[in-house]
C-alpha cells in the first residue's frame, strides 16, 4: 500500500463517532469489497449496506416466467447473460428449463444474439435485456442494427432499469451512497448533484481496492462535517456530462416506463422499454406475451436486504434453504448479490 | 470425407478395419495384442486410476481430447508418486465423426503416451447413434508403480507447510471457455495440458517426503486447496500477489468476472511440502516451467478454509467453490 492509501485506510480503521451507514449501490462494488477484504479495514462504527445495484437481483420473478413462456410456448431461442441462468422463476430457472429442452443460450453481449438471429433465420431469437445504464446501450445498438438490416427474427424482452428512481426510493436507508462508477460513466453526475440538493450525500467510486478505500475514506471524512456532499472519486472514468452519445442512443431507442424491482416494488419511471418506432423488436408485443404474476416467496427477505433494512444473515432462509446452489431469493443468485457475497465470503 | 458409422461398432469386419487402421496403427506395442486382456508383470506398490473425458470442442489451442485423456490419467498417477506404466482406453464415438479426426486423436494419444513413458495396453471402441454422444468420449485407466519411500495424500498437509504451484494457473479452463462459449473474445491463450510425471519425478528426487501432490483439474487450484484443507483438517493462507497467472488469462477473467483460482489446469500440480524444502522444489519445478512459485502456507488456524492475504494487507476468504462458471453481466 502506498502512503496515500495507508492514510485512507487509517481514516476507516480509526473512525470513532456516530454510527455511519454507507450503502454501496453497485453489485460489483459489493463483490470487490468482499474479494479484497475491505470490510476488514473498517472500524466498528462504520457499516456497509449492500444496495440494489445488481441487475440480476432486482429482476422480478415474472420476468423469468415471461422468458420461459417464449422458450416453451413460442419455441424461441432465448439468449441471456450468464448470471441470469440460475435466477428462479415461479417454477423453473433458465438453467433448469435448458435441461428440460428449452433452447437457452448464454451470450456475452446482445450483438452475439443478433449473430445467432442472422445464422438461424428460421428461428425467433429473444435477447433477455436486463441491466442498468451500463448495459442498456449495448441492447440499443443491437436493436438499431437489426432494424437497419431488416432482421425480422430478433427481439428484446426488456427489463432495463435506471438508477435515479432507486436512489429516491432508498433515501433514508443509509447516511451516504457509494455511487456505481460504471453507471455514472454513462449518465454523468448530475443525478448525484440532485441527490445532494435533496440532502443525500454520496461519492462515485471506482472498482480497484485503492479506489474503493479512497471513496470510503472521503465519505467518512465528509460525513463528519455534517453537510450534504457529493464527490466524484472516479474521475479517470467518470466525467460530469457522462457519455452523451450513449445517452442519445438510449433516448432514440428506448423510453422511460414504470418498473417492478424485486424487493422494492414498482418505482415510477425507473425502467426502459422500446419506443413505438421499435415496436417490432419488442418480444412482448411481437408474441403477445400474457402478464405473469410471479409466485410470492414466503420468508424471503430479499426486499429488506436490498433496502438495507436487514443483513442477509438475518433472513430466516439464509444458508438453510437458500444457498448459491439452491437460491430462493435473487440476492443469492448472482455473485454480485448481497446474500451470495455474505454466504461465500462468510 | 470418411466417417465413423454404426457398422464400425458392430463387432464385425468393419470394426476390425477401424481397429487396424486407427488404433493398431497408432498404438502398436508388444503389450497390445488381439487377446482379451493385456498381460504383464508388476511388482511393488501400485497406483491405479480411471477418468472419463468429454471435452467440447474436441480440439483446442494447445491440445485435444486425445492428449487430454492421456495427461489426465498420467497426472493422477504422478500425484500419488507413481511412475506411469500401462494405460487402457475406451472410446465412445458418435456416428458421423470424421475418421481423419479419430486418427488425429489416436496419433496425439500415442505422442503424449510416449512423452509420459506410459504404454497403451488395451482398448475398446463403441459407436453410438447421432445425438447420443457429443462427437467422441474417451475413458482411460492407468496403472503406475509408486516410487520407493514416497507417500502422498490429500490428508497429509501439516501446519507450516509451503503451498506450491508448478506453473501459472487457469490456462486450460480459460482456453476451453473461450472456445466453447464463443464469447467474441480473442486471445492466443493456449491450454497448459501436459503430462507431468517428469516434473513430479524431479520434485520427488529433491524432496521424497512431499506431503501432498494434486493436479488442479476441474475446479482449479481453489477447489483443490479446499479439498486438501478439509481432508487434512488445516487452513490454507494464500498470498494473492504470488499466484502466477498469465496476463491473457487474468485479462479474460477480468472481462468475464471469473477468478483464475477456479479455472481448470491440465498440466499443473499443487504441491504441499515442508517449508524448508520449498526453495529446492521450486527450483526443480522451474526447470520445467519458469512460472512455478510458492503461493502460500498451511496453518492450523482457519481449519477447512482457504484465506487470501490481499495486496492491500487485508484477509479475504476465498469463496467456497461450487456450481457452473457463469460469466457475469457487468
Amino acid at each position: 500500500m502506498n502512503e496515500k492509501l495507508r492514510a485512507a485506510a487509517e481514516i476507516l480503521s480509526s473512525y470513532h463517532g456516530p454510527k455511519l451507514r454507507i450503502m454501496e449501490v453497485c453489485g460489483t462494488h459489493t463483490h470487490e469489497i468482499f474479494r479484497h477484504g475491505i470490510r476488514d479495514l473498517l472500524s466498528d462504527d462504520i457499516t456497509l449496506i449492500s444496495g440494489p445495484g445488481c441487475p440480476v437481483c432486482v429482476t422480478d420473478i415474472s420476468y423469468i416466467d415471461e422468458a420461459l413462456y417464449l422458450a416453451f410456448e413460442k419455441n424461441c431461442i432465448i439468449c441471456t447473460f450468464g448470471d441470469l441462468m440460475k435466477v428462479p422463476g415461479s417454477e423453473l430457472s433458465l438453467s433448469k428449463a435448458k435441461a428440460k429442452g428449452a433452447d437457452v443460450r448464454m451470450v456475452y453481449a446482445p450483438s452475439d444474439s443478433l449473430d445467432i438471429a442472422r445464422a438461424e433465420p428460421d428461428r425467433q431469437v429473444v435477447f433477455l435485456s436486463v441491466g442498468f445504464e451500463t448495459t442498456t446501450p449495448a441492447s440499443c445498438i443491437a436493436v438499431e442494427k437489426a432494424k437497419a438490416e431488416g432482421i425480422g427474427n430478433f427481439t428484446l424482452l426488456t427489463a432495463n432499469k435506471t438508477m435515479p428512481g432507486a436512489y429516491r426510493a432508498l433515501m433514508g436507508a443509509a447516511d451516504a451512497f457509494l455511487y456505481p462508477g460504471h453507471v455514472n460513466a454513462i449518465t454523468g453526475t448530475a443525478v448525484c448533484e440532485e441527490m445532494k440538493e435533496l440532502g443525500v450525500s454520496g461519492a462515485v467510486a471506482g472498482f480497484t481496492p485503492g479506489e474503493l478505500i479512497t471513496a470510503l475514506a472521503v465519505t467518512v471524512k465528509l460525513l463528519g462535517e455534517g453537510k450534504p456532499f457529493f464527490v466524484n472519486c472516479y474521475p479517470r472514468v467518470v466525467r460530469p456530462e457522462g457519455s452523451p452519445s450513449a445517452i442519445k442512443l438510449m433516448d432514440r431507442v428506448m423510453a422511460p416506463c414504470d418498473a417492478e424491482w424485486r424487493g422494492l416494488g414498482v418505482i415510477p419511471m425507473s425502467g426502459m422499454e422500446l419506443r413505438d418506432s421499435y415496436a417490432d423488436f419488442d418480444a412482448r408485443r411481437r408474441f403477445d406475451v400474457p402478464s405473469f404474476k410471479g409466485r410470492i416467496i414466503h420468508g424471503c427477505s430479499c426486499g429488506d436486504v436490498l433496502q438495507g433494512k436487514c443483513r442477509p444473515t438475518e433472513c430466516r432462509l439464509f444458508g438453510k434453504v437458500c444457498t448459491p446452489d439452491h437460491p430462493v431469493g435473487a440476492c443469492m443468485v448472482s455473485d454480485e448479490g448481497a446474500c451470495s457475497a455474505y454466504y461465500m465470503y462468510g | 470425407m470418411e466417417f465413423v458409422t454404426l457398422a464400425h461398432g458392430s463387432g464385425g469386419r468393419q470394426t476390425a478395419e477401424l481397429i487396424d487402421r486407427v488404433f493398431r496403427a497408432h498404438f502398436e506395442s508388444p503389450v497390445l495384442t488381439a487377446d482379451d486382456a493385456a498381460v504383464f508383470e508388476l511388482g511393488g506398490r501400485v497406483a491405479m486410476t480411471t477418468d472419463g473425458f468429454t471435452v467440447s470442442p474436441w480440439k483446442f489451442n494447445g491440445g485435444d481430447i486425445g492428449k487430454l485423456s492421456v495427461c489426465g490419467t498420467v497426472n493422477d498417477l504422478a500425484c500419488m508418486g507413481a511412475r506411469p506404466e500401462y494405460l487402457t482406453c475406451a472410446f465412445i464415438i458418435e456416428e458421423g465423426f470424421p475418421l481423419s479426426h479419430l486418427e488425429e486423436i489416436a496419433e496425439s494419444m500415442r505422442e503424449t503416451a510416449d512423452k509420459a513413458g506410459i504404454r497403451i495396453a488395451a482398448g475398446d471402441t463403441k459407436v453410438v447413434g447421432r445425438g447420443q454422444a457429443d462427437g467422441i468420449f474417451i475413458t482411460t485407466t492407468g496403472i503406475g508403480r509408486i516410487a520407493e519411500g514416497v507417500s502422498t495424500s490429500g490428508s497429509a498437509a501439516r501446519d507450516g507447510d509451503a503451498v506450491i504451484v508448478s506453473g501459472d494457473i487457469g490456462r486450460h479452463g480459460c482456453t476451453i471457455l473461450l472456445a466453447r462459449e464463443d464469447l467474441g473474445i480473442e486471445t492466443d491463450a493456449d491450454s497448459d495440458c501436459a503430462p507431468l510425471w517428469d516434473t513430479v519425478s524431479d520434485v520427488l528426487d529433491v524432496c521424497p517426503d512431499v506431503h501432498v501432490i494434486r493436479d488442479a483439474t476441474r475446479g482449479g487450484v481453489g477447489t483443490v486447496l479446499y479439498e486438501i484443507a478439509s481432508q487434512s483438517g488445516v487452513g490454507i493462507v494464500l498470498d494473492r500477489a504470488a499466484i502466477p497467472v498469465d496476463g491473457r488469462v487474468s485479462g479474460v477473467c477480468g472481462l468475464l468476472g471469473l477468478d483464475p483460482l477456479y479455472l481448470a489446469c491440465e498440466g499443473r500440480v499443487v504441491i504441499i511440502a515442508p517449508n524448508s524444502r520449498a526453495d529446492d522444489i521450486v527450483a526443480a519445478l522451474r526447470a520445467h516451467q519458469p512460472t512455478a512459485a510458492v503461493i502460500g502456507r498451511v496453518t492450523s488456524a482457519d481449519k477447512g478454509r482457504v484465506i487470501l492475504s490481499t495486496e492491500i494487507g487485508t484477509r479475504a476468504i476465498l469463496p467456497f467453490p461450487g456450481g457452473e462458471l457463469l460469466p457475469r453481466i457487468c
